[in-house]
Parts: C-alpha cells; sequence; structure tokens
C-alpha cells in the first residue's frame, strides 16, 4: 500500500537521518545573549585600551609638563615671595606690604606643593607600540572585570586589570603577555555549564559591561575636556608646524626668573 | 545551578600608575591652568574677552569681576551683568527690586566697585536716581540710598568702604556728597552725611556764569578717596574747549575743603600715589605729579589720558588712546620715580584701570568687553 510504502520509506529515511537535537529555548537565547556578550566585549575592550592610552598619554605629558615647566613656575614664585619679603623688610611699619608678603610665601608654597620633586630624568612621553595595543586589547577583553562571574573572579580579575593598566602605561609588553597567559591557563577561565543560570550569567555581565562602556564615555569626555587635554592638543598642533612649546614655555618662564634673579639682586645690593 | 549575586558595577580597580595620575591631574591643576593663560600672553599683559558686543557702561573690580550695561541679543532689554573676568563668563545679572527693565540702550549710568571687590555702587537713569548698593559676596540687594535731581558722573569708594562720594555734573546743581555705610555695607547708618554744592572759592565769572557757557562750572567729575581715607580729591570740571579744570582736596567724611589747584586743560584721570602724598592726574594727554602738601607740580615724561597708581609701590600703569605712528591706543607701565615706561600693550577703548588690592595684578577694561591683565613679574 502505497501508505505503507510512504511510511517505510518514511521510516528508512529517519534511520538514515540523525537525530535532530531539541534546542530549548533557553539555550537559544543563550546563545543569542553570547554573541551580544562577545560583541560588547570586544566594544569594551577597545574603550578601554582608548581611555588607558588617553589616561596614559595625559599622564606621561603632565609629568613632563611639571618637571620642565612646573619646577620653574616653583622656582618664579619662590623668588616673587623674596621679591615681596624684601619689600616688607623694607617697610616694616605697612601692613600692606607684611601681607602681600605673607600672600606671597603661601603662593610659592603652594606652588611648590603642585610642581611635587623634580625627578633626575627626564619624563618620557607616552607612546604605545601596536603589539602593546594589541596585547591590552585582549587582556581587556578577556580578564576585564565587569564581565566576571562571581564575586571572588571579579576580584581577581580586578588586581590583574590594574596590573596590566600599569604595565601598558610602563611600556611592559612582557608583563601584558604573561597577565594575558596566566589568566588563559587558569582553572577560573573555564566557565560552568547549565543554560538558564549560564543565561542569567551572561544576562548580568552584559548589563555590568554596559555600566562600564557608559562609565568610560563619561571619563573619556571629562579627559577631553580637561585644561590639561588641552594644553597637550595646543603642544600637539605646534609640534606638527615644527615647534617644540614645552620647550618655549620652559624658555619662557626662565627668562622670568632670570629677571627676578637680577631685580632681587640689584633691590638688595647697598644703595 | 545556582547563580551567585555579584557586587555591582564599579570601576576597575586603578592601583599604581593610574592611580597616581588621577592624583597627580588633581595636584597639578593650577599649574596646568597657569601654562595654558600664560601660552596665551605674548607679554605681562594678558588679553581676555569678558563678554562679546558693546557695552555703554563698564567697571572692573580689584578682584577681577566686571559690570556691564549690555544687551545680550538682539531684542532684549538692557541690564546690568557680571562677568567674570579670568573665566569669561557671566556670572549674574542684576536687578534693583521693583524696578521694570529698561528699554533704551545708552541711558547714562556710573558704578564703582568697592576696593575689595565684594560690593557694587551704581546709578543707572532706568533705575530710581539714587545709589544702589549689590552686595556680590553674599550675592544680594542692599538697599538705596540719596536722591538725585541730576545723576552722578561718578563714584567712589574709600579704602576701608566705610565712604561712598558722589560726584554729579549740572553746573549750580553740581553737588559732590559722602555717605557713611555700616562696618561692612551691609546697613546704611544714615543719609548724606555732607554735601558740597558749587565751589565757592572758584573766580566770580566760572561761579555764576550761565550752565554749558564757555568757563563756566560744569560739576565735580572724577574723584578719588585718598589711601587713608581721611581726605579725597574731586575734580572741578569747567566747561569750554580751552577751560582749565582744578582739583578739589577735602576732608573725609566733612568735605571741607583743605587744598584747591587748577590745572591746565581738562582732567582725564586722577590717582593718589601709594601713602598719599601726591597726586597723579593726567590732563590734556599730559601726565603730572601735584604734592597734596606744596601744590609742587611736576610733569611727568610720559603722556596718558589714564593713570592709576599702585597701592604700594611707585609704579603705576597708564593708557593712551593716542600713540604716535599707531592706530591703536596703548597700555604701559610706568616707573614713578625714574619716568621709565615698559611692559607696553597695544589696546583700544579703555575705560577703567585698576590695581588688584594687593597690587600684584592690575586690570584695564574696554566697553568692547575686553579686560587687559596685567601681571608684572615682580610685584
Amino acid at each position: 500500500m502505497p501508505s505503507k510504502v510512504t511510511n517505510q520509506g518514511s521510516d528508512q529515511e529517519s534511520t538514515k537521518r540523525p537525530m535532530k537535537a531539541i534546542v530549548k529555548p533557553e539555550e537559544r537565547e543563550l546563545e543569542l545573549k553570547q554573541e551580544e556578550k562577545n560583541a560588547l566585549q570586544v566594544d569594551l575592550a577597545e574603550r578601554e585600551l582608548r581611555a588607558e592610552t588617553l589616561r596614559a598619554e595625559l599622564g606621561a605629558f603632565e609629568r613632563q609638563y611639571l618637571h620642565f615647566v612646573g619646577s620653574r613656575y616653583a622656582e618664579l614664585d619662590e623668588l616673587k615671595a623674596e621679591i615681596a619679603a624684601h619689600h616688607a623688610a623694607e617697610q616694616p611699619q605697612d601692613g600692606r606690604f607684611q601681607k602681600a608678603a605673607a600672600e606671597a610665601r603661601a603662593r610659592a608654597q603652594e606652588t611648590k606643593l603642585s610642581a611635587g620633586e623634580k625627578s633626575d630624568e627626564a619624563p618620557k612621553s607616552f607612546e604605545a607600540s601596536p603589539e602593546m595595543k594589541r596585547l591590552y586589547r585582549e587582556v581587556a577583553k578577556r580578564v576585564h572585570p565587569d564581565l566576571a562571574g562571581d564575586g571572588n573572579e571579579r576580584t581577581r580579575r580586578q588586581v590583574l586589570m590594574a596590573e596590566a593598566n600599569q604595565a601598558y602605561e610602563r611600556g611592559d609588553e612582557d608583563k601584558l603577555a604573561k597577565i594575558l597567559t596566566s589568566y588563559e591557563c587558569s582553572p577560573e577561565s573555564v566557565e560552568g555549564e547549565g543554560a538558564g543560570a549560564e543565561l542569567i550569567r551572561v544576562i548580568r555581565r552584559i548589563s555590568q559591561a554596559r555600566g562600564r562602556v557608559a562609565e568610560l564615555d563619561a571619563e573619556m569626555d571629562q579627559l577631553l575636556h580637561s585644561d590639561l587635554y588641552q594644553l597637550k592638543s595646543r603642544l600637539d598642533e605646534a609640534s606638527k608646524l615644527g615647534r617644540d612649546v614645552l620647550a618655549e614655555m620652559t624658555a619662557k618662564v626662565e627668562e622670568q626668573i632670570q629677571q627676578a634673579k637680577l631685580y632681587l639682586a640689584k633691590s638688595s645690593a647697598p644703595q | 545551578m545556582e547563580t551567585t549575586e555579584k557586587p555591582l558595577s564599579g570601576q576597575i580597580v586603578r592601583a599604581g600608575g593610574s592611580a597616581g595620575s588621577n592624583a597627580l591631574a588633581l595636584r597639578s591643576a593650577t599649574l596646568v591652568a597657569r601654562g595654558l593663560r600664560d601660552l596665551a600672553r605674548e607679554s605681562n599683559w594678558l588679553r581676555v574677552q569678558a563678554f562679546r558686543g558693546k557695552a555703554s557702561k563698564v567697571a572692573v573690580s580689584s578682584v577681577g569681576t566686571a559690570c556691564a550695561i549690555s544687551a545680550e541679543s538682539r531684542g532684549t532689554s538692557p541690564r546690568v551683568t557680571v562677568y567674570d573676568v579670568h573665566n569669561s563668563y557671566a556670572q549674574m545679572a542684576l536687578a534693583v527690586p521693583e524696578e521694570t527693565p529698561a528699554l533704551a540702550k545708552y541711558l547714562p549710568a556710573t558704578f564703582a566697585w568697592s576696593p575689595t571687590g565684594k560690593f557694587l555702587a551704581g546709578t543707572w537713569a532706568a533705575w530710581q536716581p539714587s545709589i544702589h548698593l549689590f552686595d556680590l559676596g553674599d550675592k544680594e540687594f542692599v538697599g538705596s540710598f540719596g536722591k538725585f535731581k541730576q545723576p552722578p558722573s561718578y563714584l567712589a569708594w574709600s579704602a576701608n568702604e566705610h565712604f561712598i562720594a558722589a560726584a554729579t555734573p549740572g553746573g549750580k546743581l553740581a553737588s559732590l556728597r559722602l555717605w557713611v555705610l555700616g562696618e561692612h555695607g551691609e546697613s546704611i547708618e544714615d543719609p548724606t552725611a555732607a554735601h558740597a554744592g558749587v565751589p565757592d572759592w572758584l573766580e566770580r565769572q566760572t561761579y555764576e556764569a550761565e550752565f554749558g557757557e564757555e568757563g563756566a562750572f560744569g560739576g565735580y567729575g572724577r574723584t578719588t578717596f585718598s589711601p587713608d581715607g581721611k581726605s579725597l580729591a574731586s575734580v572741578i570740571e569747567i566747561h569750554g574747549e580751552w577751560a582749565d579744570d582744578s582739583i578739589l582736596i577735602a576732608e573725609a567724611p566733612s568735605l571741607r575743603k583743605i587744598q584747591s589747584f587748577q590745572a591746565q586743560g581738562h582732567i582725564t584721570d586722577l590717582s593718589w600715589t601709594s601713602g598719599g602724598g601726591s597726586l597723579i592726574y593726567c590732563a590734556a594727554g599730559q601726565t603730572y605729579r601735584l604734592d597734596r602738601e606744596t601744590l609742587e607740580l611736576e610733569l611727568l615724561p610720559f603722556t596718558a589720558e589714564m593713570c592709576t597708581a599702585h597701592p604700594r609701590l611707585p609704579l603705576a600703569i597708564c593708557f593712551s588712546s593716542w600713540v604716535r605712528e599707531s592706530a591703536r591706543g596703548q597700555l604701559f607701565a610706568v616707573e614713578l620715580t625714574t619716568g621709565r615706561v615698559f611692559d607696553k600693550c597695544g589696546a583700544d577703548g579703555v575705560t577703567e584701570l585698576r590695581w588688584s588690592e594687593d597690587g600684584i595684578k592690575a586690570y584695564a577694561v574696554a566697553k568692547d568687553g575686553a579686560v587687559y591683565i596685567y601681571e608684572p613679574l615682580a610685584l
């Protein structure tokens, strides 16, 4: 009977074809969320890289600025305080001179504190190699605390990420590679099973990652609007035209220092 | 399988270099701002734009705040706005209670900042004809005092902020008046403490001439208290292109005449030197030093229309709108002992010069909203 033949045929076919796996709804959802998380992971790593690069560039620029210009401002303000003290000593009865001298001294101390101790070696500007950037991006993608599972793992990742940031700022390529290798080989990098629980985990990681993206955006915005960035941008622009504005600024303050020294010597010389 | 609650999403823990960088950024903020500002300057003068557009009246304080009457945009009423000069932004608009906004833009007005920059005294024809006092420190309107038929052309504060003097034009209606303020300016103790009308010591023809006639008494002009606040100097304005103004030196607060001196030409500025031993004044483009006791006059070797002496040192900043072979005017500093002119800076339309109280910087303000900040090296 045709119907039987058909049935037989059908049976035969069913024996030949592999059994179609039953995909549970939570598993399908998990797959989609995993894809979303993976894309976010890449995006987050890229943003972390950009933010960390900017932080490192600004940090290095700031150290250079304080080393060359800040230290000279401190020297200039110290001389100004000495000049004001000299005027005050000449006019001991005039309270305005005493007040001006006290204010100049306070300013000098504030500037000295802001400039910090001048290091023996001139700080260098920050520049990351393509390999450094690639390594940092990989570390941020895999180790990022906002993509962590439980609390212990998150804490461990935070420590690793902080180490990675330090290594990146120092330009320590080996250290970055080591962080990546040690994490990849650790048992914590293997995640547990169970679609339902895993789905919740992934959803929470996505949420955490999005929160971090928003934080990074806000931080970038703040950095890009900072005085430090404005100053660096102007110096970078001038640098493209062949000018070393940091050196020019240093020379300008240095000239003021020399003038102040002359003024002080002239004022202190016996009449 | 169980899932465990995780901590809230937070920042990556930043240790070592990064945390250090953040701390550094906070610590160095002042020095970075200073570098940015110095980058913009070519000399000891820094030009900043406090506001855009042309103001009908502008005055600058000793702490770098300016007030100006300006219409911010088309169709809006003129208003008195206070600007932070250093950061180039409008801080607040000033209003006298129960006054309606003015329609006309160029109504007579005069403003004077108190020496500390805390108070602003002002008169404006758009407001009731009184002196209106604002406390900018506490951001409040303090009150109004005095009634004027003729609005004052000049207001002056004593160094201790205890007295305010108002000089008005108007010929025979002109007056020089002085008020005593409360210790902190917030309370006004009393109506007019002293009043001076037409100076009877002027020549008879000057005294009797009709207002506006050549050689007639025009009224009181620029007025300034001596550094100790015990006397004030006020310009006696005389009408006519070739007329000569005089300077009245009077006691404060009585306004009793101590001295008077006839200058040559119209006086455009008047300032006490530090210590109050002499007055520097500008008349017909020349600058003079007048000894307050002996009235001995010295022609100073530079030309200027405005000149303000440093509060402590023998130094002044000046403005001259006419400079040979230049289309622009010029701001400059001058050593009063030697007459040496230095730190020149091209500038236009300057209406007021003001030293900071501590004397480490000075401000020159122009009607177009430009403010020139002078920060000389050794002060």
